[in-house]
C-alpha cells in the first residue's frame, strides 16, 4: 500500500500515526511545500514574541520521520492530482503514484487585495517563513500595523507588543472578534489590550500600501496616511484549494469531505484547514481551521485511509489564548444572540476582565465564551459536542462551581464515539 | 491500563488526596515545605461534590483517544505508546489552555511558572515513579482504588451485593 | 529486626518490638503506619470543627486565600486549635494538682488512712506566702486552711493567681503590662473554650495571648502547685541510686507496675508492697517477693521519692506488658494508652484502672479514694499476688539489661550537690555559669512519640548538650530516656561531658543530667532559673537568662502547655516535630519568632536533636554575651 499525504503540518502529520496505527509497513509520503520539519504553526506568536527559539517550537522529535518510515519530500508544491491516474502532479518533480491521498494542503493568509501588497514589509502571520520575515523586518523598524481584529490578527499583535515593538490594530468592522465572540467579551479584550500597550482603531481599512519596493506607510481609507515599514495582514485565512480545481474533487468552501473525512473521490480523503466538514453546531458544511480540528481530522482521515470505518462526528470552532495573562476561550456558537437562541451568564466582573456566557439552543448547549474563568471549560465542550439534554442543570450552568460530576449522567454514551473511562469505572463516549 | 476509581460510597470529602498529590507534586516532597513553596504546588486530583453534598475526586482519565492531545497545538501533551499514559511535557506548553478547553473532565489544571511570570496547564501523571499514586496511598477509607477497570468493577459489585453500583447510585 | 532498630535507639525496646512482631501483637509503631500518610489539614491545624456549619478546611495550596464558612481566616482557626489544645494540656496538669489538693486537705483533716504531712519545712514556707497564720497553730490546721487557699488559685475569678508572683519582678512586671498574669487555673481554661467557640475572639494575637495566660495558669498554678504539695505530703525528694528499664521487671517475684501520673495511689502501693503481710502472701502464691516498679511519670514520683525502679517510658507501656511477667498494672491518668488493654488480655496481666475519669471496657476498676487509700492499694496488691500463679513460664520474656541511676533533684536542693552545703544558695551555679565553667542550663523535657524514634531525640540532645558544658535538667519521659542510656549516672560525665561541667559534676558527685522529677514537675525548673536570678550576677528576668528548653518528642497536650509557659517565661523552647500551626504563616511567624520580642521565648521546630541542641546552645550564646560573661573557660 502507498499513503501519499500533501501537507506537512498538524494533519499530515497525524494521518501519518493514524496510519502507523493500523498498517506497521505501508509506504507513506508526505510532501509539503515548506521547508521545515513539522512545527507548531500556532507557537509562531510566541517565536514572534520572543518565548520561544525556533528550535523549540517543533511538534515532533526529530527522528519522527525516520521512526514512522516516512518518506519527506520538502520544498515541492503539488500542482494537481490526476485521480484517473492516481497520481499527484509536482512542480518540479515528476507525478507521484498514490493508492489513498490525503489533501492536507492547508490554508493561506487571505490577502488584503489592495494596491501596493507586495511590497517588502506585508507579511501575513502564518508560517514559520512570515515569523522569521517579520522579526527581521521588526529589527529595523519599531512599529507594526496590524490589519484585522480577529485571533490571528490580535495574536500577531501580541507577539509584536511582547518583542517590544508598538502596535497599531486596524479593524474594519466596528469592533473586534466580531465573528468570534459578542460585544461585550469584545469590550472586554479591547479594554485589555490597550491596557497593555496596543493601540486599537475601529471602522477604518487600508486603502493603499505606499513606498518604492519597500513598505514606507499605508493610505487608509478615510484620506488618512501612516507613516510604517511592518504590516501585517491579519484577514483571516483561504484554504489552499486550487490543487484541486482542474480535478473531479469537489469543493465549495473547501474541499468537501463526508462522514469518514473522504472527498467525492473514493481513497482521495481531505483534512485539517483545506477541508469542509460539517459543524456540530450549525449542521452545515464549515471550514473550522483549528489545530486542534487538524490534529483530530488528520488522525481519523489517516486511520480511514487503511480501513475505512472510523466515523467523523464533524468539527467545532473552538478557540482558547492567552494575551498577556488573561485566558480567554470561544467555543461553538459565540456571537451575538439571535431567534432561537439564549445566553445565560455568571456573576461576571467586567472590570476585573472576567466573563463567562454559556449560549444556549433549546435543551442544547451549543457554545460559550470564557475570559479569565477556563477550568472546566472542557465541560462545556463535551455537553457541546455530545448534544446533551442540559434543562436539568440549566440553572447552575453558568456557576464557577459547575464541573464533570454535575453532568456525569447526562453525556450520552454514544456508540463510535471516543472512549474514556471515568472514575466510576463507567464507559464515557463523548463525540 | 491501570487507572484511579472512586467507590463514591466510600468517599467522606476528607481531601487528604489533594495534600497527598499537592505534597507530591511540591519540589520539596514535604508537607511543612510544600505549603510555602513559591509557586504553590498544584494537586492533579480534586473533590468535587456531587448532589447532596457528596464528594467525588477527581483526576485525569488517562483517555484512549485524548481531546487534549489533538488539542495541544505545543505538542506538549502526548500518549506514552507503551504505559498509555497522558502525559504532558511541561517544559513545551505555552500556557494555551487548548487542552483546558477540551478536557470533558476538566482536569486540566492551570499552575503559576516558577518566576510567576506566566502559567502553564498541568495534569496527572498516575504518579510515574511511584508503585501507587500518592492520592490512593492517601485515601484512609480506601475509596481511591489504583486498578484495572474490571477490576474495580467486580471490587465495587462484590462490596456492595446486586446493587447496580457502576451506574452512578449515588 | 531492621525495623525494630529503626523505630528505637533502645536495645531493650528494640528486643521486645522483636517479640512483639513474633507474637503478632501491634504496637503504637505498628498502628502509626496504618495511620500513614496522616491528614495534612490536622498537622497543619488548618482544620475546623467548632461548629456544625463546619467542618471547615483551609485549602493550604490555593492560591487564594480562604477562610471558613463563619469568615474565621486561617490564622483564627490555626490560633484557636492551638490554644484548645493549651487548654487541654494545661487541665490535665491542673486537675492532677486538683486531686493532690484533695489527698491533701483530707490528710490536714485526719480523713484518711494513707496521708500525712512528711514535709513540715515546706508546708510552713508554703504557709507564709499564702499568709496562712504559723505560729501556735498545729500543723493540720495550718494544713487544712493552706488546702482552701490552694483550691482557690483553681476557682479565682478576678484579681491575680498568687502562685505567679514567684516569678521574677521584672517578670510579673511584664506579664501584668501584657494583661497574661492568670486570674484562676480553672477561668482561663474555661476562658480558652469560650474564646474559641465560634463568633467569639478573631484575632488570632489575642487568642494566642490568652493561649500564654492559660499556659501560665499552669506552669506556675496548678503543676507548681501539684509539685509543691506532693513535696509536703509524700516528702521532698532528696538524690536517690535506682534502677531503669524493663530489665526491672523480675521473673520470680510479683511484678505490679504503676503507670500514670498522679502519685497519690502509687506513692500508698509503696507502702502496701513492704508489708509483711503482703510480701508474706506473695511467697504463699509461689513468689519470692513483690516488686514494684514505675512506668512514665507516676515512676517517677515515686522513684524520687522512695527509690523504685523505673520499668520504662512512654513507648515501652505496651513492651512492659508484651514481657509476660507484669501481674498486675496499676493506672491511673494521663498517657495510658486504651491499646493496654488489648495487648494486656493476650497474656496474664491484670489491668487495673483506678481514677473515675479513666476508665477502659472490660478492664477492672478499682476506685481509689484518698480516705481508704491504704485499703485500696492493698487491694490492688493482693490481685496481683493471686494472679502471680497464672503466669505462663514459657510465655515470659524479660530483657536482661537495666541501667543504674540517679534521681531526685529539685529547685531546693540542688544547691547542696553545688559546694553550697552549708547555705541554701544558688551562688555555686551562678558562678559557675558567670566564670564560664557551665555554659548555661537547658530543660529538656516531654514524652516519646513513635514518628521520632524512641529515646533518640533525647538522648543525643542531651548528649551534644552536655558535651557543650551546658548544665541538662530533665523531667518525665526525657529523664526516662536518659536513664535508660546510663546518662543518670555520675560516670555520664566522664564519659559524654565537656571539661567544664564534668568538674564540677565530679567534684559534688552529681550527673551531668539531672533528674528533677515528672513532668509537672518541671514547675522546678522555672522555680530553679527564678532562684538563680534572684542569686544575682545573671540579669533581671527569665529571659536573661543563658538558658533554654526542649522537648524533641513530644507528643501530648501536656507538652503544648509546657512549651507555651516556657516560652511565655521568656525561654526559647525547641521542638521535636512542629506544632499544628504551620497551616498558618501568621501564627507561626507569631510564636516562632514575634513572640521574642512579646515575651522573650520563642519556639523553634527541628527534628534533629543534635541541630536542636546547636540552636538551643547558640541561643545560650547569645544570652551569654548578652549578659557579657566570660568566655567559657575550657575553648
Amino acid at each position: 500500500m502507498c499513503y501519499l499525504i500533501v501537507g506537512n503540518c498538524a494533519a499530515g502529520i497525524n494521518a501519518v500515526e493514524g496510519i502507523r496505527k493500523l498498517d506497521k509497513n505501508g509506504k507513506i509520503t508526505v510532501i509539503s511545500d515548506e521547508n521545515y520539519p513539522v512545527y507548531c504553526r500556532s507557537l509562531i506568536t510566541d517565536y514572534v514574541a520572543g518565548t520561544r527559539k525556533k528550535e523549540d517550537i517543533l511538534y515532533r522529535e526529530k527522528d519522527f520521520y525516520e521512526k514512522n518510515k516516512v518518506d519527506l519530500i520538502l520544498g515541492e508544491t503539488v500542482k494537481g492530482v490526476d485521480v484517473s491516474k492516481k497520481e499527484v502532479i509536482l512542480q518540479k518533480g515528476n507525478p507521484l503514484p498514490y493508492n489513498k491521498l490525503l489533501i492536507a494542503a492547508g490554508a493561506s493568509s487571505k490577502p488584503l487585495s489592495i494596491k501596493g501588497e507586495e511590497k517588502h514589509g506585508v507579511f501575513g502571520f502564518r508560517t514559520l517563513h512570515d515569523a522569521e520575515e517579520i522579526i527581521k523586518t521588526g529589527e529595523k523598524t519599531g512599529k507594526a500595523v496590524v490589519f484585522g481584529g480577529g485571533l490571528i490578527g490580535l495574536k500577531a499583535a501580541y507577539g509584536l507588543k511582547k518583542r517590544g515593538l508598538d502596535v497599531l490594530v486596524m479593524v474594519k468592522s466596528s469592533r473586534l472578534l466580531s465573528r468570534t465572540v459578542n460585544a461585550e467579551a469584545a469590550a472586554i479584550l479591547d479594554k485589555w489590550f490597550k491596557k497593555n500597550g496596543i493601540s486599537i482603531r475601529t471602522g477604518i481599512g487600508p486603502q493603499e500600501i505606499l513606498g518604492n519596493g519597500n513598505v514606507e506607510g499605508v493610505l487608509l481609507d478615510n484620506g488618512e496616511k501612516i507613516s510604517v515599514k511592518l504590516v501585517i495582514v491579519g484577514k483571516g485565512i483561504t484554504p489552499n484549494i486550487s490543487l484541486v480545481k482542474d480535478s473531479p474533487i469537489k469543493t465549495h468552501l473547501g474541499i468537501i469531505t463526508d462522514e469518514f473525512l473522504q472527498t467525492n473521490v473514493e481513497g482521495v480523503f481531505a483534512a485539517g484547514d483545506v477541508a469542509e466538514t460539517t459543524d456540530m453546531v450549525t449542521g452545515t458544511g464549515e471550514v473550522n481551521a483549528l489545530w486542534t480540528a487538524a490534529c483530530e481530522q488528520g488522525r481519523i482521515a489517516g486511520m480511514n485511509m487503511v480501513r475505512k470505518d472510523k466515523k467523523y462526528p464533524g468539527s467545532i470552532g473552538a478557540n482558547s489564548a492567552d494575551f498577556f495573562g488573561l485566558p480567554f476561550m470561544s467555543v461553538g456558537y459565540a456571537g451575538e444572540i439571535e431567534e432561537g437562541y439564549e445566553e445565560l451568564t455568571g456573576s461576571n466582573d467586567p472590570e476585573e476582565y472576567s466573563y463567562k456566557r454559556i449560549v444556549l439552543k433549546g435543551n442544547r448547549l451549543v457554545g460559550f465564551t470564557t475570559i479569565n474563568k477556563i477550568e472546566n471549560a472542557g465541560v462545556y465542550t463535551a455537553l457541546i459536542r455530545n448534544k446533551a439534554d442540559i434543562s436539568s442543570i440549566r440553572d447552575i450552568l453558568p456557576e464557577d462551581y459547575f464541573d464533570y460530576p454535575k453532568v456525569k449522567d447526562l453525556l450520552e454514551r454514544k456508540e463510535g464515539f471516543r472512549e474514556s473511562i471515568s472514575p466510576q469505572g463507567e464507559i464515557i463516549r463523548i463525540a | 491500563m491501570k487507572r484511579v476509581f472512586v467507590n463514591l460510597d466510600k468517599c467522606l470529602g476528607c481531601n487528604g488526596c489533594m495534600i497527598a498529590c499537592a505534597v507530591e507534586q511540591s519540589s520539596a516532597g514535604d508537607l511543612f515545605k510544600a505549603i510555602s513553596e513559591m509557586p504553590l504546588p498544584v494537586s492533579r486530583i480534586e473533590v468535587k461534590t456531587v448532589d447532596e453534598g457528596g464528594s467525588f475526586p477527581l483526576q485525569c482519565r488517562h483517555c484512549e483517544e485524548p481531546y487534549c492531545i489533538d488539542a495541544c497545538i505545543a505538542g506538549a501533551i502526548r500518549k506514552d505508546p507503551e504505559t498509555g499514559l497522558v502525559l504532558s511535557d511541561e517544559e513545551k506548553c505555552v500556557g494555551c489552555w487548548m487542552c483546558v478547553m477540551t478536557c470533558p473532565f476538566g482536569v486540566i489544571r492551570v499552575s503559576l511558572l516558577p518566576d510567576k511570570k506566566g502559567k502553564i496547564a498541568v495534569k496527572c501523571d498516575l504518579c510515574q515513579d511511584r508503585k501507587i499514586p500518592a492520592c490512593v496511598e492517601a485515601c484512609h477509607t480506601g475509596a481511591l482504588l489504583f486498578c484495572e477497570v474490571e477490576q474495580f468493577i467486580s471490587l465495587v459489585s462484590k462490596s456492595k451485593g446486586d446493587r447496580d453500583v457502576l451506574l452512578n447510585s449515588r | 529486626m531492621d525495623k525494630t532498630k529503626e523505630r528505637s535507639i533502645d536495645k531493650t525496646t528494640q528486643d521486645m518490638l522483636q517479640r512483639a512482631k513474633e507474637l503478632n501483637i501491634p504496637t503504637a509503631w505498628d498502628r502509626l503506619e496504618s495511620m500513614l500518610p496522616q491528614c495534612g489539614f490536622g498537622k497543619l491545624g488548618i482544620c475546623c470543627r467548632n461548629c456544625e456549619m463546619g467542618p471547615c478546611k483551609i485549602n493550604p495550596f490555593s492560591e487564594k486565600e480562604q477562610t471558613g464558612i463563619c469568615g474565621a481566616s486561617v490564622d483564627t482557626i490555626v490560633a484557636r486549635n492551638f490554644i484548645r489544645m493549651i487548654a487541654g494540656g494545661a487541665a490535665a496538669h491542673s486537675d492532677h494538682g486538683r486531686d493532690i489538693i484533695h489527698a491533701f486537705m483530707l490528710a490536714a483533716k485526719g480523713k484518711t488512712d494513707a496521708y500525712g504531712i512528711k514535709d513540715e519545712t515546706k508546708l510552713k514556707v508554703l504557709a507564709r506566702e499564702y499568709n496562712v497564720k504559723i505560729d501556735g497553730r498545729e500543723i493540720n490546721e495550718i494544713a487544712e486552711e493552706l488546702s482552701e487557699k490552694f483550691f482557690l488559685e483553681f476557682g479565682r475569678q478576678h484579681g491575680e493567681m498568687k502562685v505567679p508572683q514567684r516569678a521574677p519582678e521584672k517578670r510579673l512586671k511584664l506579664w501584668r503590662e501584657l494583661g497574661i498574669v492568670p486570674r484562676g487555673v480553672d477561668r482561663e481554661i474555661v476562658e480558652t473554650m469560650h474564646r474559641t467557640v465560634m463568633g467569639v475572639d478573631n484575632d488570632y494575637k489575642n487568642i494566642l495571648m490568652h493561649g500564654f495566660r492559660t499556659a501560665l495558669a499552669d506552669g506556675w498554678g496548678g503543676s507548681m502547685i501539684a509539685t509543691d504539695l506532693s513535696d509536703v505530703l509524700f516528702k521532698s525528694p532528696e538524690p536517690i541510686t535506682a534502677k531503669s528499664n524493663l530489665g526491672v521487671l523480675s521473673p520470680d517475684e510479683v511484678n505490679i507496675v504503676v503507670h500514670g501520673h498522679e502519685p497519690t495511689l502509687s506513692d500508698v502501693v509503696v507502702d502496701a508492697v513492704r508489708s509483711p503481710e503482703m510480701i508474706e502472701l506473695a511467697k504463699k502464691k509461689g513468689a519470692k517477693g513483690i516488686n514494684l516498679v514505675g512506668m512514665c511519670c507516676t515512676s517517677s514520683e515515686i522513684l524520687m521519692r522512695h527509690g523504685i525502679p523505673v520499668a520504662g517510658n512512654f513507648l515501652q507501656q505496651e513492651l512492659a506488658i508484651l514481657t509476660g511477667a507484669v501481674d498486675l498494672m496499676m493506672v491511673d491518668v494521663q498517657c495510658i494508652m486504651p491499646a493496654l488493654s488489648g495487648v494486656a488480655s493476650a497474656f496474664h496481666t491484670k489491668l487495673v484502672t483506678t481514677s473515675p475519669k479513666n476508665k477502659a471496657p472490660g478492664v477492672t476498676h478499682v476506685e481509689f479514694k484518698a480516705e481508704k487509700a491504704y485499703d485500696i492499694a492493698k487491694g490492688i496488691v493482693k490481685m496481683a499476688i493471686e494472679n502471680f500463679p497464672n503466669r505462663n513460664g514459657n510465655g515470659i520474656h524479660i530483657p536482661d539489661k537495666s541501667e543504674d541511676l540517679v534521681a531526685g533533684f529539685t529547685a531546693e536542693n540542688i544547691y547542696n550537690f553545688l559546694g553550697g552545703a552549708y547555705r541554701a544558695t544558688y551562688r555555686p551555679l551562678n558562678d559557675a555559669i558567670i566564670q564560664g565553667r557551665i555554659r548555661g542550663l537547658a530543660g529538656v523535657v516531654g514524652c516519646n512519640n513513635p514518628k521520632i524514634k524512641h529515646n533518640y531525640g533525647h538522648i543525643e540532645m542531651a548528649k551534644e548538650l552536655i558535651k557543650n558544658d551546658v548544665l541538662v535538667v530533665v523531667t518525665g519521659c526525657s529523664a526516662i530516656a536518659d536513664s535508660e542510656a546510663g546518662l543518670l549516672q555520675p560516670e555520664a560525665a566522664v564519659k559524654y561531658a565537656g571539661k567544664g561541667l564534668r568538674e564540677i559534676c565530679e567534684a559534688v558527685g552529681i550527673p551531668p543530667i539531672l533528674h528533677v522529677g515528672s513532668c509537672v514537675d518541671n514547675s522546678r525548673i522555672l522555680i530553679a532559673l527564678t532562684n538563680v536570678i534572684r542569686e544575682g550576677g545573671l540579669g533581671e528576668d527569665l529571659s536573661d537568662l543563658p538558658v533554654a528548653g526542649a522537648a524533641p518528642e513530644w507528643m501530648s497536650e501536656k507538652a503544648v502547655s509546657i512549651a507555651s509557659y516556657f516560652i511565655a517565661s521568656g525561654v526559647l523552647t525547641v521542638l521535636g516535630s512542629p506544632f499544628q500551626i504551620l497551616g498558618s504563616r501568621k501564627v507561626t511567624d507569631f510564636l516562632c519568632s514575634e513572640a521574642e520580642d512579646i515575651v522573650g521565648g520563642k519556639f523553634v521546630f527541628e527534628g534533629d536533636p543534635v541541630k536542636a541542641a546547636r540552636i538551643m546552645i547558640d541561643h545560650i550564646d547569645k544570652k551569654r554575651k548578652a549578659l557579657k560573661l566570660k568566655p567559657l573557660m575550657y575553648r
